[in-house]
């Protein structure tokens, strides 16, 4: 092969890679804000349009603020609302979370999507980057530990292990062997929890990460010393410790927000409001909110409810008709306890709801259940007779 | 103008009486069941009594077990202690005098005797944990799961059986601890075997989620007259008020008048409204027993009510225990999950909440 034969192949080469390169970037495809309230209510269905060229090792990462100490995230199946694997349906967060997806994950984001749900925080924006934008390196490969029930078993990993770990890097524990209900829990060298992220935290799978969100694990390492003194105690209950890697951010940020999925607009509710935003009520049936009996506690009788919407234009093609209908919070009854349910026709019209004894002692005692068809729901509001 | 000023004193004492005395004044039976009960039971119980209906005596439960943690968070947010500190005995297992691995000591009664000496009311619960099917937790939650114990509460009947002997021996434990206490002189406000019948009657599939309610309403009667039975005639604790924690519905659970003085509700959707509805549900099933809020707080999607809209809802509950928040504690969490500062100012701003200083001038 003569040399400008092979000083063309290099370059074609060297673009190829180039332009491999450019693709690992980490991509923006939700724009928030959106709010995952209390109590496990709220979520957000990341559309599947988003997981088309998706792959296992891909990385959604959701980055969100507001998060109160207690908060907790979830990647759920839009179908069930169960986590997508089971050690991503709850987790404790404090700084950006992370899902790494596997095929059987790909699989359900290409048919469904994947929903964020949870409690108390607030998503700012949601990204999916390229396995290959992570570039990880194994820091420690001991004899393999096996947790045990009790907790008793901890592996001891040295400082040297660490040295090279930085803030915005994360800790990829491997595992194996996980059984139903396997919790990890990494302690510093004074059999102290080192973060609240890993304390008790489920696992399964292969890999458990522990991001680097702060400077504060950090210091707890260098405090251990250096060299072969132990930094990091990791333990927990029903799985193997293989091996801990340290994984390196080495991908770009791609800016454009174009092709982004928008979140429903927020609104911050006004006096009497209990509801004002985007509540789908698809033509499946599926759409139901529930109101809790607490804005209706000094509501008297002839107050009245104001229910503001949008009918769907596919619903009537689809030979839907839309209406909605009021239940009790508790039993799914009538909410006036008929024992048939009634159903308002959604005309374009606002539904006036005019409280009598049965219906007022309901809302005030178990809230009550908006259920129905073909409608987007937009406001419900409390006007006082007086 | 003599005559004027007559009816100006007639109409202003008319006045006075009618805004502090409540309209509708239940009406309580004065005794105790345990007639032996010592004298500083019976004046605590004479003033529970005499502020039923007036006040509200404002309570909080223990950071998980043993100490006052909750009522330092109130008096920090407040000025004022709450009246009542409950600590609760579901860390038993791990008391050092039993334990010598254990991580807490209830046989050191620093924090019960230093609570009472200041004023404050003891009460005391008791999550009963018993060991999980996985042989190596603690839970009082029932079930064939690892982590659930499949514990049998009816061998309450049967003095041959393990599940007996264990039952016999950690009431003989609890015991042992009260005693200090009525050594002590300390009256105790004794709520054990809590939540029974679980949800079963909140919605169909509703289950008990605590053990000593696994085996049925029938088992459960037996199990809490058989722990009255231990404790105040076998071990002789006089020092006892008994509150026993209704679900209502649950009347089928309901012990019995002659080995209960007080019925409780727990609350954590408490809402004024519901909250009314079901003070008024219980005052009519048990009219001649108190009737307390025994656990309260927010819950998952409601904000509890604050106690000055409860109070004027129409609910007289004797007294009300906020529940704990750990992660505030730990110092994970900016929010009070239960009931937090401005919660409590509106409790003592009400002016019908008595704290720790008020019931204690009330005692002497």
């Amino acid at each position: 092969m003569g040399y400008r034969l092979r000083f063309i192949l290099f370059c074609t080469l060297y673009s190829v890679l180039c332009t491999l390169s450019a693709q690992a970037v980490e991509r923006t495809i939700l724009v928030g804000p959106k709010t995952i309230g209390k109590a496990w209510k709220d979520n957000i269905v990341l559309e599947s349009r988003h997981f088309a060229e998706a792959k296992a090792g891909d990385i959604i990462t959701v980055y969100h603020d507001r998060a109160k100490g207690t908060a907790q995230g979830a990647f759920q199946n839009p179908t069930n609302w169960q986590g997508v694997a089971p050690e991503y349906a709850y987790f404790g967060i404090k700084g950006p979370f992370r899902m790494i997806l596997t095929d059987d994950i790909v699989k359900i984001a290409r048919e469904h999507g994947i929903a964020i749900g949870g409690h108390d925080y607030r998503i700012l924006y949601v990204t999916i980057s390229d396995a290959a934008d992570y570039q990880e390196t194994i820091v420690w490969k001991g004899t393999p530990v096996q947790m045990k029930s009790d907790w008793s078993v901890s592996a001891e990993i040295p400082a040297k292990s660490f040295a090279n770990l930085r803030e915005g890097d994360a800790v990829r524990f491997h595992i194996s062997k996980a059984q139903a209900g396997a919790s990890i829990k990494v302690m510093d060298f004074t059999w102290n929890v080192i973060d609240r992220t890993v304390d008790g935290a489920p696992v399964g799978g292969e890999a458990f990460n522990w991001y680097i969100l702060d400077n504060a694990p950090l210091l707890k390492i260098q405090l251990a010393g250096g060299g072969m003194n132990t930094a990091l105690r990791v333990s927990g209950t029903g799985y193997r410790l293989d091996k801990i890697g340290i994984v390196q951010f080495v991908g770009e940020v791609n800016e454009d927000i174009s092709q982004a999925q928008r979140a429903p607009k927020e609104y911050l509710l006004q006096p009497g409001e209990i509801f004002h935003g985007e509540k789908a009520f698809p033509n499946d049936w599926s759409g139901n909110l529930r109101i809790s009996a607490a804005p209706f506690q000094k509501c008297t009788e002839n107050d009245v409810l104001l229910i503001s919407y949008k009918v769907d234009p596919a619903a009537k093609a689809a030979g839907v008709t839309p209406q909605l209908s009021l239940r009790n919070g508790q039993t799914w009854d009538e909410i006036t306890g008929a024992a048939e349910p009634v159903w308002y026709p959604l005309d374009g019209n606002d539904v006036v709801y005019l409280f009598d004894a049965v219906a007022l002692d309901a809302v005030k005692t178990r809230g009550f259940i908006l259920t129905g068809v073909g409608f987007t729901l937009t406001r419900i509001e409390i006007l006082g007779a007086n | 103008m003599r005559q004027h000023f007559v009816l100006f004193l007639l109409l202003f004492f008319t006045v006075s009486c009618t805004a502090t005395t409540p309209t509708e004044d239940p009406v309580v039976s004065y005794a105790l069941c345990n007639p032996k009960a010592t004298t500083e039971t019976q004046q605590l119980w004479s003033l529970l009594c005499a502020q039923y209906g007036r006040n509200a005596i404002s309570g909080v439960v223990a950071n998980i077990d043993w100490n006052t943690r909750e009522a330092e968070n109130v008096y920090q947010w407040t000025g004022h202690y709450p009246a009542l500190n409950v600590f609760d005995f579901m860390n038993m297992h791990a008391s050092k005098d039993v334990n010598p691995s254990g991580w807490l000591d209830y046989s050191d009664m620093t924090p019960v005797r230093e609570w009472y000496q200041a004023g404050g009311i003891v009460g005391c619960m008791w999550h009963w944990q018993m060991v999980a099917n996985n042989g190596v937790n603690r839970t009082c939650s029932p079930g064939t799961e690892p982590g659930q114990t499949s514990f049998d509460a009816s061998k309450i009947n049967d003095p041959s059986s393990a599940e007996y002997k264990q039952m016999v021996k950690d009431i003989d434990q609890v015991a042992g601890y009260l005693k200090t206490m009525q050594k002590l002189g300390i009256p105790v406000i004794w709520r054990p075997l809590h939540e029974a019948a679980g949800n079963m009657y909140e919605f169909k599939g509703g289950k008990p989620w605590f053990w000593w309610g696994a085996q049925g309403a029938e088992v459960y009667k037996q199990l809490w007259r058989f722990m009255y039975d231990r404790l105040v005639n076998y071990h002789k604790l006089n020092n006892l008020i008994w509150v026993w924690t209704s679900q209502v519905g649950d009347t089928d659970w309901y012990p019995g008048a002659d080995v209960v003085d007080v019925v409780g509700r727990d609350n954590y959707y408490a809402l004024q409204y519901p909250l009314m509805k079901e003070f008024n549900t219980l005052r009519k099933l048990y009219p001649n027993k108190l009737i307390t809020l025994a656990e309260c707080g927010n819950g998952d999607d409601v904000d509890m009510s604050l106690w000055s809209d409860i109070w004027a809802e129409g609910s007289r509950w004797s007294w009300f225990m906020t529940w704990y928040d750990a992660a505030y504690n730990r110092g994970d969490s900016d929010e009070h999950q239960f009931a937090g500062p401005e919660w409590w100012k509106d409790a003592f701003n009400s002016g019908v909440v008595l704290d720790r200083d008020e019931v204690r001038g009330l005692l002497k």
